[in-house]
């Protein structure tokens, strides 16, 4: 059989258009989860018990359901309880949350891998708590943070595809529709499908070199 | 009381599919793992080069456009080739994870270190003995954590099956509630049910963490959406 790699091409700008869609998407829900995440962060290595068990249940709830249904109940769900949001919000909301889950695990994760005698340093140099945090603690642990964070935006992204079941119009929403319009259906999708594969490419290597960049400490 | 004998039947039969599916495609994808990420570790370039193509290529495409080539493309490419859903969605779970497994298994290859592989070359062991008898062994103890934290995402991206039309946990509790105007109910169903199949994997993850003291991908935050 014939491919039409030709016809395809004329949606580029189209394709375009979309996948910029998936990186505001991505790059909203990413900004604010991980602030979000912080909290979670802070809520589970809080002193106070009953902090603690909440955002523990949190983050298993969050990391052991699937995006798809969290996004069905943000748009179907919460619509049946009166809260309308279209598409964009929905996925916004539903990713946002999805996502504080997982930075607060990597937060987590890479505070608890600085050294106990980083910490101990700092207190016996008699440095306050929040000193040994600011100078002692806090860069160390963003370097351990950053290559998993990195990790998670483009799996963020990638699954902003999913948005494309609730209508948001982002590249796999496009990708669909374009199908069923035109039948190019192999031809669209591998272009759907580079476009993926070389946005996340350019995000691993960008952070790469801004991780080198940075990190001159 | 008498709606949920009416709705179980269904979700039980949509859970039955995400776990026979999940567990087929894990299995898959373990082998395909194991062969691409050795292939990636070893010393041929040929295979270095084609097991990076698949690895990276499938790790930058979503798994829900790998299921749409499962179910759309391959039937096109293929003329004359039709397959149940329940093979095209084990088919496209399987390709996706294959590709995270042998990141996974080329990471933990690497991760044992290289006095261990040049014992065994002073032993005189070929490339097969040592794979075989001296690195695996090793490695395959640092892969099994992480291989399980990406079992609980294959169970949660199994949910994408919904879309082309499987009927699994997430697409039986859609046609409940589009049937009971009910979506809040049922989906809250459904994120039960993913989650008793998902989090006792999360807790064997962590009980092999704390048995044999090693750094697992599921405490430690790996990211799987």
């Amino acid at each position: 059989m014939t491919i039409d790699w030709g016809s395809a091409l004329q949606y580029l700008p189209v394709l375009l258009k979309a996948l910029w869609v998936s990186i505001y998407v991505t790059v909203i829900s990413f900004g604010i989860g991980a602030v979000l995440g912080v909290f979670v962060y802070l809520g589970k290595s809080s002193r106070f018990a009953l902090l603690r068990t909440v955002s523990s249940a949190y983050i298993e709830v969050m990391r052991n359901t699937p995006l798809l249904v969290q996004l069905y109940l943000v748009y179907f769900g919460l619509g049946q309880a009166g809260i309308n949001f279209n598409p964009l919000w929905s996925v916004v909301l539903g990713m946002t949350l999805n996502n504080s889950a997982y930075t607060a695990e990597i937060f987590r994760a890479g505070f608890d891998a600085v050294p106990v005698g980083l910490r101990e340093a700092g207190a016996a140099l008699g440095l306050r708590p929040h000193q040994t945090f600011r100078y002692v603690v806090f860069k160390p642990a963003v370097r351990n943070v950053l290559p998993s964070l990195t990790n998670q935006f483009i799996i963020l992204f990638l699954f902003s595809s999913v948005g494309s079941v609730i209508s948001l119009e982002e590249l796999t929403y496009v990708l669909q529709q374009l199908n069923s319009k035109t039948l190019l259906t192999i031809s669209l999708f591998t272009y759907g499908a580079l476009l993926y594969y070389l946005t996340s490419a350019v995000i691993a290597r960008g952070s790469r070199l801004a991780e080198r960049l940075v990190f001159r400490w | 009381m008498g709606e949920i004998v009416h709705d179980l039947p269904l979700l039980l039969r949509g859970a039955e599919f995400t776990v026979v599916v999940c567990a087929i495609s894990g299995v898959v994808g373990s082998l395909v793992g194991l062969v691409f990420g050795m292939a990636r570790a070893s010393t041929s370039r040929v295979a270095r080069v084609v097991s990076a193509v698949y690895i990276n290529f499938i790790r930058g495409v979503p798994p829900l456009v790998i299921l749409f080539f499962a179910y759309f493309v391959i039937p096109l490419a293929v003329p004359g080739v039709t397959f149940t859903i329940g093979f095209t969605v084990v088919l496209g779970l399987s390709v996706y994870a294959g590709a995270y497994m042998a990141e996974i298994v080329r990471g933990s290859i690497e991760a044992v270190p290289t006095g261990q592989s040049e014992a065994a070359e002073a032993l005189g062991m070929g490339y097969l003995a040592k794979l075989r008898y001296v690195v695996l062994p090793q490695a395959m103890k640092i892969a099994v954590p992480p291989g399980i934290g990406f079992l609980i995402a294959l169970v949660k991206a199994s949910s994408l099956a919904s879309v082309i039309g499987a009927v699994d946990i997430t697409k039986a509790a859609r046609i409940l509630s589009t049937g009971n105007n009910e979506p809040l109910k049922m989906m809250l169903m459904a994120a039960a049910l993913y989650f008793v199949v998902s989090y006792p994997i999360s807790l064997l993850g962590r009980w092999y963490e704390r048995r044999l003291g090693v750094r697992s991908g599921v405490a430690a935050g790996e990211g799987w959406v």
